[in-house]
């Protein structure tokens, strides 16, 4: 049986006799995983923690099911990390630098060289690639610290806020290559970003934290699938026969002024069946959505549990 | 992964060994010190003083060439105090060639923050020490004892026979004083490279790390009326290891040297200032990213 990607068993870590992470436990299985939480949640000393940085002072993390404390080096085998803030040899080009890293990893020279010039061709940076490191732009520089993670084929790919300073073109350009990255189904995914979207775009799972504590742990898809069968509708000529065969074939109705009508449908009832229906009673459905919870509602639900109003980031 | 295909593949091949790893570090430190112009002049400047004591050791066995300079094998001789100028001089020598290399060695990674990104792959703080130590202790080997032990190797070839075995015992200071002495080097220049990020002022902290103990102890040994002050002179104790590592010969004694000093006291502060090296390479040396917010 295949282990989960990351496992918290009570993990608290103390820096400076601060508890920063204090006793999160949950268990994350998916392939692509965010980690979502305002300044100061414990976002980076999580993903330090698990990169085996810090000691924690109780519980542990496992990946992959290896131990980050005790099993660090074997886990750092797996990992590719592409850190928050400016990473890199300023003088170096880029392509020796990413090929200097995958040589760290222990890539033998020749192969290394092969695969910095692929990575950095395959993030878009071919053209630049016998440029020092320090010219590069903040966005190129972004790319530059995503191909040094990639070079040497992680198992597990780690981002820290990995679209900062990065124009909507370069964003979107990166989520993209995120994605693909994903879908080769050969690497995990663990990405904490300030920005819901980014996590949104790529990722299956969602670990909020709050104050060094878990605040939710989401998992994106069944929850994209269960709001799949959520209906809201702006009807005219709706009378209580619709809603009542509608309830007849399952579903749960509530009805509001002007028209408006909320469905929730059981398995098995698909969406032409409801235009069917409508048809038969001769009622008009204007305006018809899925209703999908934005991982921006899931995110201030969260922060409303743990007790924050504004759920501000 | 291939380049033309524009496709993210995983790495399937072979993996080098790891408790060789930490050599890449030396590798790339090694070609980006020959890029330097100033590097390489600076370290045949170092190996000069090689050749003259190699022909040294030529005239001194070749009667031809004597005759020719019509010295009569007066002044030429290869002995203990030959060697001792031989490890003074280049101990020196590899003192400047540190003073250019060491600085940069460390800073360049710390400056933006690249230390997570070796410390994030199976490499530990100790291997990526040991790498940057490799750097040094290779350089300042190959102007000190190595040369020393060619050398020797030349005059033993060229002399009668029986000079090897008679004279064998002096590779011991020989290699001995020139490695405690290199290792100090080295691990002073690591920790100020750490921290200083400037070359030109943290080769002046390296000077001063060596200049202002030793006039601290100056001080202290004209105020206190002792000698113990000399423990901070670092160049100081190297000479009186080496005087007492190669038998106190009388024809070098320096009545400057003060005898009192025990030669295992120089041993015991240079291993005293490699563990507090440490200690700060310890601090700096951190995986951690800064959490902003």
């Amino acid at each position: 049986m295949m282990n989960p990607t990351i496992e918290l068993d009570g993990l608290e870590v103390q820096l400076g006799g601060r508890t920063i992470l204090q006793g999160l436990t949950g268990v994350l299985k998916s392939r692509a995983i965010g980690l979502l939480g305002p300044n100061g949640a414990g976002k980076s000393t999580l993903i330090n923690t698990l990169l085996g940085f810090h000691a924690p002072s109780k519980g542990g993390a496992r990946v992959f099911g290896l131990d980050s404390h005790t099993n660090g080096r074997s886990l750092r085998s797996l990992v590719g990390y592409m850190p928050e803030n400016d990473a890199f040899i300023s003088k170096m080009s880029g392509v020796r630098f990413v090929r200097y890293m995958a040589e760290l990893s222990g890539l033998p020279p020749d192969q290394a060289m092969e695969r910095a010039h692929e990575a950095f061709v395959y993030v878009g940076l071919g053209e630049a690639r016998y440029r020092p490191v320090g010219t590069y732009s903040l966005g190129m520089k972004q790319l530059a610290k995503l191909a040094q993670a990639i070079a040497h084929g992680p198992k597990l790919l780690i981002l820290d806020e990995p679209t900062n300073g990065m124009d909507p073109p370069a964003r979107k350009r990166l989520i993209e290559l995120i994605c693909e990255i994903r879908e080769t189904g050969d690497i995990c995914l663990l990405l904490s970003s300030h920005l819901l979207r980014d996590v949104e775009d790529t990722c299956d799972e969602v670990l909020i934290l709050r104050n060094g504590r878990i605040a939710s742990i989401c998992n994106l898809v069944e929850e994209r699938r269960a709001n799949r069968k959520f209906l809201e509708m702006e009807t005219f000529g709706a009378e209580e026969s619709f809603t009542a065969t509608l309830e007849s074939l399952g579903c749960e109705c509530a009805v509001f002024g002007n028209g408006r009508i909320k469905v929730v449908m059981p398995d098995g009832v698909e969406i032409r069946e409801v235009f069917k229906v409508a048809a038969d009673r001769g009622v008009q459905i204007r305006r018809m959505n899925h209703r999908r919870d934005s991982l921006e509602d899931i995110f201030l639900n969260a922060m409303e549990q743990t007790g924050v109003a504004d759920g501000r980031l | 992964m291939a380049v033309y295909k524009r496709k993210y593949n995983p790495y399937t091949g072979s993996l080098t060994p790891e408790q060789s790893r930490f050599f890449v570090l030396t590798r790339y430190a090694f070609a980006d010190l020959f890029k330097s112009r100033a590097f390489v002049l600076l370290l045949i400047l170092a190996l000069v003083p090689t050749l003259f004591y190699a022909g040294y050791i030529f005239l001194a066995n070749n009667t031809m060439a004597q005759m020719l300079l019509r010295t009569h094998g007066n002044g030429f001789g290869v002995d203990t105090e030959f060697f001792m100028i031989l490890v003074i001089v280049q101990t020196q020598v590899a003192f400047l060639l540190n003073c250019w290399v060491g600085p940069v060695l460390i800073s360049g990674d710390l400056t933006n923050g690249a230390l997570p990104l070796f410390l994030s792959r199976p490499f530990s703080r100790p291997e990526y020490v040991l790498g940057k130590l490799a750097v040094l202790a290779l350089l300042l080997s190959a102007v000190t004892w190595i040369p020393g032990l060619l050398l020797f190797g030349l005059q033993s070839g060229l002399a009668a026979d029986g000079w090897f075995w008679s004279h064998l015992w002096m590779t011991i200071p020989l290699v001995s004083c020139c490695a405690i002495w290199i290792l100090m080097l080295s691990f002073i220049s690591l920790a100020v490279s750490a921290w200083v990020k400037m070359r030109i002022v943290a080769t002046g902290v390296i000077f001063i790390s060596f200049f202002i103990p030793a006039g601290l102890g100056e001080i202290y040994n004209g105020i206190m009326g002792t000698y113990w002050g000399h423990l901070l002179n670092f160049t100081y104790l190297l000479r009186v290891m080496v005087t007492k590592g190669f038998g106190d010969p009388e024809q070098f004694t320096n009545p400057r040297l003060a005898p009192e000093i025990p030669s295992v006291a120089g041993w015991l502060v240079m291993i005293l200032v490699c563990v507090f090296a440490m200690f700060v390479l310890n601090i700096r040396l951190r995986a951690r990213e800064v959490v902003r917010g």
